[in-house]
């Protein structure tokens, strides 16, 4: 049996693409290196008592709760929402900078990642940022939107965030 | 003259086989096949063959004679060639079921030229009911007028319209009078309901009065609603066309029409179905489907795909031209007409289960191909293909043919679709949302923005109403589909 990286749906030997999600287990796609990694972070996120909605109207505010930190970050993203970490010597000021969090060390990239608005939608786009953007425990692909649902785990290289959708 | 048939493909032989090795051949060809270990559809047909090859192949004099037109139809060569593409060659020695995926691709064989230009005998079957007053019915109008312009002196073109009841507009006739003809299209009134049957036999017999082998025949039926109360009529209707070699196309306009049945009307026959959202893109429709049938080289092309006692045939899907499940479980399946320009191909997903087999040659299943020529050397076609694969103990690092990879990304797309509306019939919406926010994020990564929103839309609109929208179904269905890849131009 295979398992999809993706969705863990279990495919036979052989299977070519996901049946249930349609990634490709050809190719690029598919990253032997971190598969154990994965499972283990798929574990833990099943626990979950399924998913939260993926609607986001148009007044909606986001609630970012950073690990570890005492108080959450609330913003009414624009159409784009940059998240990074403030540079002083490049001059690159994201929307939301993170250097208060320690993002320096633990690897979080001046233009990391990005909230889009959608239509009722919101999602987490990775800007190629040196240490990844993983979505409930798996990389995203970069400059490859992804939707976000209330209650997902976003995580900038190794700092941890949950987002929670507000009306 | 009946078709030819490669008995010695049937058995699996070699043309200079003995007695001993046809004996041999034909042993492991009937166990393979035979209906007390093989249940698999298409089996039985399969089995019939053998013998019917066992019993030429093992008389001495009779194979004598065979072996003469054998010579023969092998110095002229195939007219049509069956391709396979396999996502792997080697198995793995497992007891645990393995997936192989095979695509046939079918085209006119290299070097022959085969005519393309048979005549046509099409009736343009529409729906006149009163919704499509207005724009719809005037692009109607226009793309028949294209139509009737484009046809060639012998052609044979007749016209049938329905609303509550059929009239023939245009008896079958080859088109001289162009200007005639296009005045008689121009008086159809948009009035009454939508009662298909009668139309379809109109026009069934218009092509009737002339069907005849060296012509395409065929029915393109325009609509933009729903028949109530004799789909199942129309369906038989459909299938007697199969029979007598004619195709049905069919085009939906707007959202209100039933798609699978448009597509089980098309299916049955072999030919086509499209969704039209705006009615300039009648005439595009039309202009493809009549080009289409134009460069016609055989019809009534059919496959059986009969897989092996341990191998299951899970699905088979036509990917070009346009994508549609077939039903594994009533063999064989049409193609209808077999473009001659471009190529058909049918994607296979087979189910192995090696057992313990032993390291080497593993027989997966036989595909059966057989088609009407059309042209002057008009004549029927048969091509028996066996499909085997290696079982290996070592590990291979295999390539799939980026063809069979292209058109299985894109099948996956189609299937995603398919998905979601089958778990939101079965009141599965969690499963449906998911499969549809799975679709948007394949179709944001082919750069689909457009499809991809329409599916986030739909993914959205479930949670609410528990339904897809009409449009964003066959949106998603038919956008879908038409991103498979139509095989290019390949020929000659």
């Amino acid at each position: 049996m295979v398992k999809c990286p993706y969705c863990q749906h279990q495919m036979m030997e052989g299977a070519l693409f996901c049946e249930e999600c349609g990634l490709s287990l050809w190719g690029d796609t598919q990253g032997e290196v971190s598969t154990k990694k994965l499972e283990e972070e798929s574990n833990e996120f099943s626990v979950k008592s399924g998913w939260g909605t993926a609607t986001f109207q148009d007044l909606n505010q986001v609630i970012i709760h950073v690990r570890d930190a005492n108080e959450p970050i609330t913003i009414r993203p624009a159409t784009e929402f940059l998240i990074g970490r403030q540079d002083s010597a490049s001059g690159i000021a994201p929307d939301l900078d993170l250097s208060g969090f320690g993002a320096l060390e633990k690897g979080v990239s001046r233009l990391h990642a990005a909230l889009r608005r959608g239509d009722e939608v919101l999602s987490i786009v990775d800007l190629d940022s040196a240490n990844g953007t993983y979505l409930n425990g798996q990389r995203l692909a970069a400059h490859q939107p992804r939707l976000l649902r209330d209650g997902d785990e976003i995580r900038l290289g190794k700092l941890t965030l949950h987002i929670y959708f507000k009306q | 003259m009946d078709t030819f048939v490669d008995y010695y493909s049937v058995l699996g032989a070699s043309p200079t086989a003995s007695e001993d090795e046809i004996r041999q051949a034909f042993r492991l060809a009937a166990r393979r096949f035979h209906p007390d270990v093989n249940k698999s559809p298409g089996s039985p047909l399969i089995f019939k063959d053998i013998n019917s090859a066992y019993e030429v192949l093992s008389d001495r004099s009779r194979r004598d004679d065979y072996d003469v037109r054998y010579r023969q139809t092998l110095l002229e060569g195939p007219n049509l060639a069956v391709q396979t593409f396999f996502s792997r060659s080697h198995l793995k020695p497992i007891s645990e079921p393995q997936l192989v995926y095979v695509l046939v691709k079918i085209q006119p064989a290299a070097n022959r030229k085969i005519a393309v230009d048979a005549p046509l005998n099409m009736c343009l079957v529409v729906d006149r009911s009163k919704s499509m007053a207005g724009v719809r019915m005037q692009h109607v109008k226009t793309a028949a007028y294209r139509i009737i312009d484009g046809c060639k002196p012998t052609d044979l073109f007749s016209m049938v319209v329905f609303s509550d009841d059929a009239e023939v507009v245009i008896p079958a006739q080859h088109p001289e009078d162009h200007r005639g003809l296009k005045a008689m299209v121009s008086t159809i009134r948009p009035d009454g309901a939508t009662a298909m049957l009668p139309g379809l036999q109109q026009g069934m017999a218009q092509i009737e009065r002339n069907r005849a082998s060296q012509y395409v025949n065929h029915m393109i039926l325009i609509t933009d609603g729903r028949t109530y109360g004799d789909e199942a009529e129309c369906l038989a209707l459909a299938n007697k066309a199969r029979e007598n070699g004619i195709g049905i196309s069919g085009m939906g306009i707007g959202e209100d029409w039933n798609d699978r049945f448009l597509d089980a009307l098309a299916f049955q026959t072999g030919g086509s179905s499209a969704y039209v959202t705006s009615p300039e893109v009648v005439t595009k429709f039309l202009d493809e489907r009549v080009r289409s049938l134009a460069s016609a080289c055989a019809e009534r092309t059919r496959l059986i795909a009969a897989p092996a006692a341990e191998v299951e045939l899970r699905e088979m899907t036509r990917i070009s031209p346009d994508a549609i499940a077939l039903p594994v479980d009533q063999q064989p399946v049409s193609l209808g007409v077999l473009d001659g320009l471009v190529p058909s191909t049918v994607m296979l997903q087979f189910h192995v289960n090696t057992g313990g087999a032993e390291p080497g040659e593993f027989f997966v299943g036989r595909i059966d191909l057989s088609a009407d020529l059309l042209g002057a050397s008009s004549h029927a076609e048969r091509i028996v293909k066996d499909i085997t694969v290696s079982v290996s103990p070592d590990h291979f690092e295999e390539d799939p043919p980026t063809e069979l990879l292209d058109a299985l990304s894109k099948l996956m797309l189609y299937r995603l679709q398919d998905k979601a509306r089958e778990a939101i019939e079965g009141g599965d919406i969690p499963q449906a949302t998911r499969s549809l926010e799975y679709l948007a994020t394949r179709l944001f990564e082919a750069g689909e923005e457009d499809l991809g929103n329409a599916a986030l839309h739909e993914a959205r609109r479930i949670a609410h109403t528990q339904v897809l929208s009409e449009e964003g179904a066959k949106k998603l269905k038919y956008g879908t589909r038409a991103l498979m890849p139509q095989s290019g131009d390949k020929h000659g």
